[in-house]
C-alpha cells in the first residue's frame, strides 16, 4: 500500500522522488532518480575534444575529469602552469560545493527568500543570523570568482582542453586570486567555529540525527600517492588497489526497472557467472536488473566522508586538526552516519582553502607554456577525479577521425545511489517509529542525503 | 505581503530535464532575490524550498514562472502545462528550456529518437507487477524545447544565462519599475525594450529574449583582420589564444549566428562560441547560415581539393545545434506553441 510520495526533493541535483509503501507495520521507502541522463546519446558522434564543455552539464568537475581523459587519449602530458590552473579551479569548486551544501543546511528552518523579518527561526541554531546566511552566500560568490578566473565559468566551466587550458591568466587576476584564497580561509575557519559551537559541540549535534547511521558499507576513493583507486572495506581497511583503467572491470553498472540511475557495486568474479544469487537481481538478456527494494553487500559509496573513511592523516594543518576533533567526538574512522557527513564537509573546507592559498600565488599559476599540443589523435582515454561529490572516472574510445564511439562515465549519482537508497530507508524507519508526520520524515531524508 | 499596498508577486522556478546551473545560477545572485523579498514570494521552489506539486495546487494563480531544462519525459510535459496553466508570465530559463539544449542532441542519434520508453505495456505481463510497485515516467520520443510544448511569453537564454540577464528578467518580470535603483544592473548595457521596461514598469514585448541585440562577434574582444576562413581546425590542434579571431584561425566559431549578451565569454577564454543563446533574429537556420558563411570564404576550384577539405569537417550538425537542435534546426525542429 502506497502510504506518501515526495516529489521532488530539496538539494537534490537530479530530479528525485521517494515513495513509501506500508505494508505490515513495516515501512519500505523508494529512493527514484526520475529523468535520465542520456550521456552516451548526448556525447557519441561528437568530436572527442568537445566532451570537457559537453560533460560539464554533469557537474563542474566532469570538465576537469574530461580534459584528464583527453590528455590521457591525446598522450600529451600538461604544463605545471596548467596542471596548477586545474587543481586551482577544483579547489574553488571543492569549497563552492561544501559551503552551499552547509549553506542549505543552516537554512532549512526557514525560507532564505523571505524576508528577515518573516523569516523565523523556530527550530534552528540560536546563533544563526540571517547575516551570517548572508555572508555564506558572499564566500560562495568569492570562491566562485576564482572559479571563474580559472575556468572561465563557474557551473559549466571552458578553460581545460587536451593538454593544458585555453588562456593565460592576467596580471590583475593574480593578486586577486591570492586575496580570495585569504578570504575564504578566513571563512572557512569562522565557519568551524560555529559550526563547532551550534551544531557538532557538546551534544548539540543536529537534532535527532545524532545516532543516524547507515549499515557499514565499503567506500571508494583515489589513492593521493599514485593515482591507484582504492577501495577500503566497511572497516576502512584497504581490499583492493587497482589502476583507474580497470574501474569497470572492478565495477558494475546495474540497471533497475524503477530508477534511471544505475546502480554501482564491487564486480566479483561470481558475479559475471549468476543470473540470481538471492540478492535481488535477475538477468535480463546479458544485464543484471535490480529488483526493489535493492539489497547487495556489495554496494559502496564515494564523497567527502568516503574520503576521510581511509583514516589517513590530512596533509594540510586545520584540516587535519578538525579530522582529529571529529575522531575525538566521534570515535576513529569509518563513520557512516549524518553528522560525520557534515563534519567531512567542513573537514574539506578547510583543506580547499588552505590549498587555495598555497596555490593562488603568482609563481604556481605562471609558466612559458598553457598546452601541450596533440600531435595525433588517440582513440582511448580515460581519468579519474576527486570531484567536490566523490570519485568520479571517464572513459573514451573514437574512430580515426577522433569521433566518439564508446562513453561510459562513473558520476557520484551512480555510485551513491545505492547509498541513497539505504539514507532514505533509514530516515523513514526512524522519523516513522518517532510517529512524525510525513512534511518531518521528507526534512529527515533531504537533511540525510545532503552531505553525502 | 510586503510592506508596500501592492500585493507581492507570486513566482515559481522549476527545473524539468537538466542539470541545475540555471537554479543555481539565481542562488548566486542571492543577495540580490533576497532583496526581492519586498516585491515577491516565492511560492514554488522545489530545488531550495523542497516544494511539492500539492503546494501549487492550492494556490489560484503565479504570476511569473521561470522554467528550466529541456522536455524529456512526459513528467516534464505535465509540469509545463500545469506551470503554463498557473502563470501569467512564462519565461524559458537557459538554453534547454529555451532551445532543447544539450539534451536535445540526444535527438540526432541513430535510434530516432532519445531512448526507450521506460513503462512494461500494459498487456505486458509484468505491468500488474510494476502497479504495485516504484514507477517511472514514460520518455517522450524526442527531446523538446518548452516553447514545443506551451506558449512561452518571454526568454532567457544561456547555458546558465549570465547574472545580469536573468537579474533583468526579475526585474523588468516581478518588480515592473518597483525595484530600488540601488538592486539595478547598469541598465545602458540591455537591449533598449528591456532597459525601459525595468525603469518604466511596462511588461517589455511578449517574446522579448533577455540577450544582446548583436552577435556574439560584435561583443568579442578578438582581432577580425580577414574575414576568411583558409583552413580548417579543430580545437585540440595549436591556434593563437589571444588576439585573433578564432574563426579566422580555422576554428568553428559560431559567434557570427549565435545571439550576443555574453560578452564573448567563450571566446575570451579562447574557446569557439558553440551558440548557448540562440540564433540571431535575422537568421532562418544557424547551422545553414554557418555552412554557408564558411563555404563562401574558401578559394578553391578543384574538385578534389575541395572534397578533401570538405572531409575534415567532422559532426557540423552537432557542432552548429550544440544547444539548439530542437528548436532551430529546420530538419528537425517541430512549430511552437506561438
Amino acid at each position: 500500500m502506497k502510504n506518501a510520495t515526495f516529489e521532488p526533493l530539496r538539494w537534490q541535483e537530479d530530479p528525485v522522488r521517494v515513495t513509501i509503501f506500508h505494508e505490515a507495520e513495516h515501512h519500505e521507502a523508494c529512493f527514484q532518480v526520475t529523468a535520465p541522463k542520456d550521456m552516451a546519446l548526448i556525447c557519441k558522434g561528437r568530436p572527442v575534444e568537445e566532451l570537457p564543455r559537453i560533460l560539464s552539464m554533469l557537474s563542474p568537475a566532469h570538465h576537469l575529469v574530461s580534459a584528464m581523459a583527453l590528455d590521457n587519449l591525446f598522450g600529451v602530458e600538461p604544463p605545471p602552469m596548467a596542471l596548477n590552473m586545474r587543481e586551482g579551479l577544483l579547489q574553488a569548486q571543492v569549497f563552492s560545493h561544501h559551503l552551499r551544501k552547509l549553506y542549505f543546511y543552516l537554512s532549512s528552518w526557514i525560507n532564505p527568500f523571505s524576508e528577515y523579518g518573516r523569516r523565523g527561526n523556530p527550530k534552528g541554531p540560536s546563533m544563526l543570523s540571517p547575516h551570517f546566511l548572508d555572508e555564506i552566500m558572499h564566500h560562495e560568490a568569492l570562491s566562485q570568482e576564482a572559479a571563474i578566473i580559472l575556468g572561465g565559468r563557474v557551473h559549466h566551466p571552458l578553460s581545460a582542453v587536451a593538454g593544458g587550458v585555453s588562456r593565460f591568466l592576467k596580471e590583475d587576476h593574480y593578486f586577486r586570486l591570492s586575496e580570495i584564497g585569504e578570504f575564504c580561509l578566513k571563512f572557512a575557519m569562522r565557519m568551524g567555529e560555529f559550526l563547532r559551537d551550534e551544531i557538532f559541540g557538546d551534544g548539540k549535534t543536529l537534532d535527532g540525527f545524532e545516532t543516524f547511521c547507515i549499515e557499514p558499507m565499503a567506500s571508494m576513493t583515489l589513492g593521493e600517492k599514485n593515482g591507484s583507486v582504492v577501495l577500503n572495506d566497511h572497516l576502512g581497511k584497504e581490499m583492493d588497489r587497482f589502476t583507474s583503467d580497470m574501474m569497470f572491470k572492478k565495477i558494475g553498472l546495474y540497471n533497475a526497472s524503477w530508477s534511471h540511475e544505475p546502480f554501482a557495486c564491487i564486480n566479483r568474479k561470481s558475479d559475471t557467472e549468476k543470473s540470481d544469487n538471492g540478492t535481488g537481481k535477475r538477468e535480463r538478456g546479458n544485464r543484471f536488473h535490480f529488483e526493489f527494494p535493492i539489497s547487495n553487500p556489495e554496494f559502496f559509496f564515494v564523497g567527502p566522508l568516503a574520503r576521510l573513511n581511509g583514516g589517513e592523516a590530512l596533509l594540510y594543518p586545520m584540516a587535519e586538526e578538525e579530522r582529529q576533533r571529529l575522531i575525538t567526538a566521534l570515535g576513529p574512522f569509518p563513520h557512516f552516519g549524518v553528522v560525520a557527513a557534515y563534519w567531512a564537509l567542513l573537514v574539506e573546507l578547510l583543506q580547499a582553502a588552505e590549498k587555495m592559498t598555497e596555490l593562488y600565488v603568482q609563481e604556481k599559476l605562471t609558466g612559458p607554456a598553457i598546452r601541450t599540443i596533440p600531435s595525433k589523435i588517440g582513440q582511448m582515454g580515460h581519468a579519474a577525479l576527486e570531484s567536490p561529490q566523490g570519485l568520479i572516472y571517464h572513459h573514451y574510445g573514437t574512430d580515426e577521425k577522433g569521433i566518439v564511439e564508446e562513453i561510459e562515465v562513473l558520476g557520484t549519482e551512480t555510485a551513491n545511489n545505492a547509498l541513497h537508497c539505504f539514507l532514505t530507508q533509514k530516515a523513514v524507519e526512524i522519523s516513522q517509529s518517532r510517529e512524525e508526520p510525513w512534511k518531518e520524515t521528507q526534512n529527515r531524508i533531504e537533511i540525510s542525503l545532503l552531505p553525502f | 505581503m510586503g510592506t508596500n499596498t501592492v500585493p507581492n508577486k507570486k513566482l515559481a522556478i522549476f527545473t524539468a530535464t537538466g542539470c541545475r546551473a540555471c537554479e543555481n545560477a539565481i542562488l548566486d545572485i542571492h543577495y540580490q532575490v533576497n532583496s526581492l523579498a519586498r516585491y515577491a514570494d516565492i511560492i514554488f521552489w522545489p530545488y531550495v524550498l523542497g516544494s511539492q506539486w500539492k503546494d501549487l495546487e492550492v494556490q489560484d494563480g503565479l504570476d511569473v514562472c521561470f522554467f528550466s531544462g529541456a522536455i524529456r519525459t512526459v513528467s516534464d510535459r505535465e509540469a509545463a502545462v500545469k506551470l503554463r496553466e498557473k502563470s501569467r508570465i512564462m519565461v524559458a530559463l537557459g538554453a534547454c528550456a529555451a532551445f532543447g539544449g544539450l539534451p536535445g542532441l540526444g535527438n540526432l542519434s541513430r535510434s530516432r529518437g532519445p531512448g526507450k520508453p521506460s513503462q512494461p505495456k500494459p498487456d505486458d505481463p509484468e505491468h500488474a507487477l510494476e502497479e504495485a510497485n516504484p514507477r517511472l515516467s514514460t520518455l517522450e520520443p524526442r527531446v523538446s524545447g518548452l516553447s514545443q510544448i506551451v506558449k512561452v511569453d518571454y526568454f532567457v537564454p544561456g547555458c546558465p544565462p549570465p547574472q545580469n540577464f536573468l537579474w533583468a528578467a526579475i526585474q523588468s518580470l516581478v518588480c515592473e519599475g518597483r525595484a530600488p535603483a540601488r538592486l539595478s544592473f547598469s541598465t545602458a548595457r540591455l537591449p533598449e525594450a528591456i532597459a525601459q521596461a525595468i525603469t518604466s514598469g511596462i511588461l517589455p514585448p511578449k517574446g522579448s529574449v533577455f540577450a544582446g541585440e548583436k552577435a556574439v562577434c560584435a561583443t568579442c574582444s578578438r582581432v577580425k583582420e580577414e574575414k576568411r576562413f583558409e583552413t580548417y581546425k579543430r580545437p585540440y590542434q595549436k591556434y593563437e589564444a589571444l588576439g585573433r579571431c578564432l574563426l579566422e584561425q580555422g576554428l568553428l566559431c559560431q559567434g557570427i549566428t549565435t545571439m550576443g549578451g555574453c560578452g564573448g565569454l567563450c571566446t575570451a577564454m579562447a574557446q569557439p562560441c558553440r551558440g548557448c543563446f540562440g540564433k540571431v533574429d535575422a537568421i532562418f537556420d544557424p547551422g545553414a547560415k554557418m555552412v554557408s558563411a564558411i563555404a563562401s570564404t574558401f578559394d578553391l576550384d578543384d574538385a578534389r581539393e575541395i572534397d578533401a577539405l570538405v572531409d575534415n569537417f567532422v559532426d557540423l550538425a552537432g557542432t552548429f545545434y550544440r544547444y539548439t537542435l530542437p528548436t532551430q534546426c529546420t530538419l528537425f525542429s517541430t512549430p511552437s506553441k506561438d
